[in-house]
């Protein structure tokens, strides 16, 4: 028999698989081999390790992991996550593909990670097969008995049904689509004979079965475009649709409100709009220091050029009768829609929608108004109310800096909201200061990943907050 | 999980600062449910470890991400020793331990050996939800709806969880958890307790911080007060109840 290859190899195998762009998740053992790769798409890529470091480009990114400084995730725009941070990536389904290393994999492409009877070792790999859109497996084609490890079905309880559409073997590369097992590449001296016969399912063989490649992608030479940067808020928001549910950053004062996105948002004119929002709108009554003759610029904007048909909001209307906001003249005069929120069941609302946690049960409201029509609970002699994650289709955040693969770093109270709202939408743009260079944040500073963020614009430097 | 109010939680005067490990596993008494950050030797807080193994606390409920000792370190005591030394009788975590042949055939761990022999429970969970969990438990919530679906369910068995559907997908609702005890590992510190971290060691530490009555934090250093950045804060001191230098 020819010989079987080395797990580096596999991981070489599989690093051909990710795509400039792609947000990559690996398992650990053989996957997070892959780290080692010179780059190429790699590089382009962003590449969630199971230490939870959040890797932009590769490198010396390995070495690295064992020593917890990990200043090449650094020097490419990575930065250090916690777990719950890369956990919320991988249950939110922000992570585009997962390679995993398997025990067995079966007909259907169930797999399990099978290392010792009795229990399961799940780790991470659990929920990377359930939310990752494309799972590879990375194992060895035979067990240590000899034994096939691609199987009809098994004794032994998944890990995870049906998730796994692309198996790289120690000895070729099989993909699972439709109760169809194809032999794709087969790893140098091997034949399609030998494959088969050592296998536990039938197989096909593709029409231009050839053999394994090794070889990555080269790094491009010339600056990647600068994708993310947008020249102006109109043309960052200029595919909102009428009708889109919009997260708009902010607490109530002047600080960490996207004002120029807001702006252009009324420039812009969508209608119909959905405003997920700590206020609708209560910075031009209360004023926090505005200039004397001046208006703020605030949710009141949009209220006023009738783009608003409702908000969900912790502190919908002015803090005194006497000088009520735009919203809350809209609101009385019935053209507005208002779902009133508590700020935490509203932060924690809006992290679930990032996070894919569908609902939760909190203390907040229980016994009042708010948790009328809501399902209750009583956990360990506790009642709770059950709440909804909040998602949008667009979000408007406002960062300090961002460098130009949209990590962002906020400024003193403007963080408030902004980096769950970067979670929970489709499509994210942050207003900055300043727009840096890659590896300028550091990744122990970096607050919001470039993963969550799609447009960058920098707020003009002449650009007053007062209308 | 229990919670013991009877915990000192900060026994010295206003500062957080404790003079020694030893000293800083004050109260943790037999049967305490702890939390340990860290993995696979990345941002576990060995000093800790090494003396609650010389506290020779027992009937401990552990929960981490499992029971190794370093790959890079042969020293480290990793959890490893402590089930070893018949102190674990419950193991909640992810990866709860490497097998002979992925610890290149040294044997059986001493968390392998005691559940071979039935002393000591294992309860394997996924990590995601695992760290959910202790999230929803820091922040005071009752439990969450979680899509970790299919391959988990088949081996929890599908009658044993609460499954709901939500946007059409399955959901399964898993309680809060909460801990007596957690023991950390940071960089650095101030003496009202603000952790920052390095690299790895964000890992567990920060969500575990906020899911025990009292978090303990092993550091490289300790700062005057001001000495953190607070735009670099991870763990703030409302959830560090104890702080020690590392030995």
């Amino acid at each position: 028999m020819p010989d079987r290859l080395e797990s580096d190899y596999m991981a070489r195998r599989a690093g051909r698989e990710i795509r400039s762009g792609d947000v990559v998740a690996l398992g650990p053992g053989i996957p997070s081999l892959i780290l080692d790769l010179v780059p190429g798409d790699v590089a382009a890529a962003w590449v969630l390790s199971h230490t939870g470091i959040l890797i932009r480009g590769s490198g010396d990114a390995r070495t690295d992991l064992a020593s917890e400084t990990h200043q090449a995730a650094g020097s490419k725009g990575g930065s250090s996550l916690s777990f719950t941070d890369t956990t919320a990536m991988v249950h939110g389904g922000h992570v585009d593909t997962a390679v995993i290393e398997t025990g067995w994999v079966t007909f259907g492409g169930d797999f399990g990670t099978g290392i010792t009877a009795g229990f399961s070792t799940p780790g991470p790999v659990v929920e990377l097969a359930a939310c990752a859109k494309r799972v590879i497996a990375i194992m060895r084609h035979t067990r240590p008995d000899g034994s096939s490890a691609f199987i009809e079905s098994s004794q032994a309880p998944p890990d995870g049904l049906g998730c796994i559409s692309l198996l790289i073997t120690d000895v070729a590369v099989l993909a699972i689509e439709g109760g169809q097992v194809t032999v794709q590449e087969l790893a140098p001296g091997w034949t399609f004979g030998q494959v088969a016969a050592m296998t536990g399912v039938p197989l096909q063989t593709a029409p231009g079965i050839k053999e394994m490649s090794f070889d990555q992608p080269q790094p491009p030479t010339k600056p990647q475009p600068r994708q993310k940067v947008y020249s102006s808020g109109l043309e960052a928001v200029r595919d909102l649709p009428d009708g889109a549910v919009v997260n708009i950053d902010g607490f109530a004062g002047p600080g960490g409100m996207p004002h120029y996105l807001m702006a252009s948002l009324r420039d812009h004119g969508a209608k119909e709009l959905t405003l997920i929002s700590n206020t609708a709108g209560i910075t031009r009554v209360v004023n926090f220091g505005t200039p004397p003759g001046k208006q703020a610029i605030d949710h009141s904007i949009l209220v006023d050029n009738h783009q608003v048909k409702k908000a969900i909001s912790s502190y919908p209307v002015s803090p005194s009768p006497n000088t009520p906001t735009s919203f809350e003249l809209a609101l009385q005069r019935g053209e507005v829609e208002l779902e009133v929120v508590p700020q935490g069941t509203l932060a924690e609302r809006i992290r679930a929608g990032g996070a894919g946690v569908a609902a939760f049960y909190t203390p907040t409201g229980v016994g009042t108004l708010l948790a009328e029509g809501k399902e209750t609970r009583t956990i360990d002699g506790k009642e709770y109310v059950l709440e909804m994650a909040l998602k949008a289709d667009y979000c408007l955040i406002r960062g300090h800096k961002a460098d130009t693969l949209g990590n962002v770093v906020y400024k003193g109270t403007s963080r408030n909201f902004n980096p769950i709202m970067a979670t929970s939408a489709k499509i994210t743009i942050v207003e900055v200061d300043e727009i840096v260079d890659p590896g300028v944040l550091g990744p122990e500073e970096i607050v919001t990943p470039g993963v969550y963020v799609d447009r960058i614009v920098l707020r003009p430097a002449d650009f007053s907050p007062y209308d | 999980m229990s919670q013991n109010p009877d915990i000192p939680r900060n026994s010295q005067g206003r500062t957080k600062v404790f003079a020694s490990p030893k000293a800083a596993l004050d109260g943790l008494a037999d049967g305490a449910v702890v939390l340990i950050g860290g993995f696979e030797g990345l941002g576990v807080p060995e000093s800790l470890l090494k003396a609650l193994l010389d506290r020779g606390t027992s009937n401990l409920t552990c929960i981490c991400q499992g029971a190794w000792t370093s790959l890079s370190d042969g020293q480290s005591v990793g959890l490893d020793r402590l089930a070893s030394a018949g102190q674990i009788s419950k193991l909640i975590a992810p990866l709860p331990f490497l097998t002979g042949d992925l610890r290149g055939g040294s044997g059986q761990s001493g968390v392998e050996a005691r559940w071979s022999l039935g002393s000591l429970e294992i309860e394997a969970v996924p990590q995601g939800v695992l760290a959910e969990r202790l999230r929803a438990g820091g922040a005071g919530l009752g439990g969450i709806f979680l899509p970790t679906a299919a391959g988990g369910l088949v081996r929890e068995g599908r009658e044993n969880r609460e499954v709901r559907q939500f946007d059409g997908q399955d959901h399964v609702f898993y309680p809060a958890l909460r801990a007596d005890f957690a023991l950390l590992r940071a960089a650095a510190a101030d003496p009202v307790g603000n952790l920052v971290y390095r690299g790895a060691q964000r890992n567990w530490n920060p969500v575990m911080a906020m899911a025990a009555t009292v978090s303990i934090a092993e550091v490289d250093e300790i700062l005057d007060l001001g000495g953190l950045d607070p735009e670099l804060v991870i763990s703030p001191g409302i959830f560090v109840n104890r702080v020690v230098r590392t030995n």
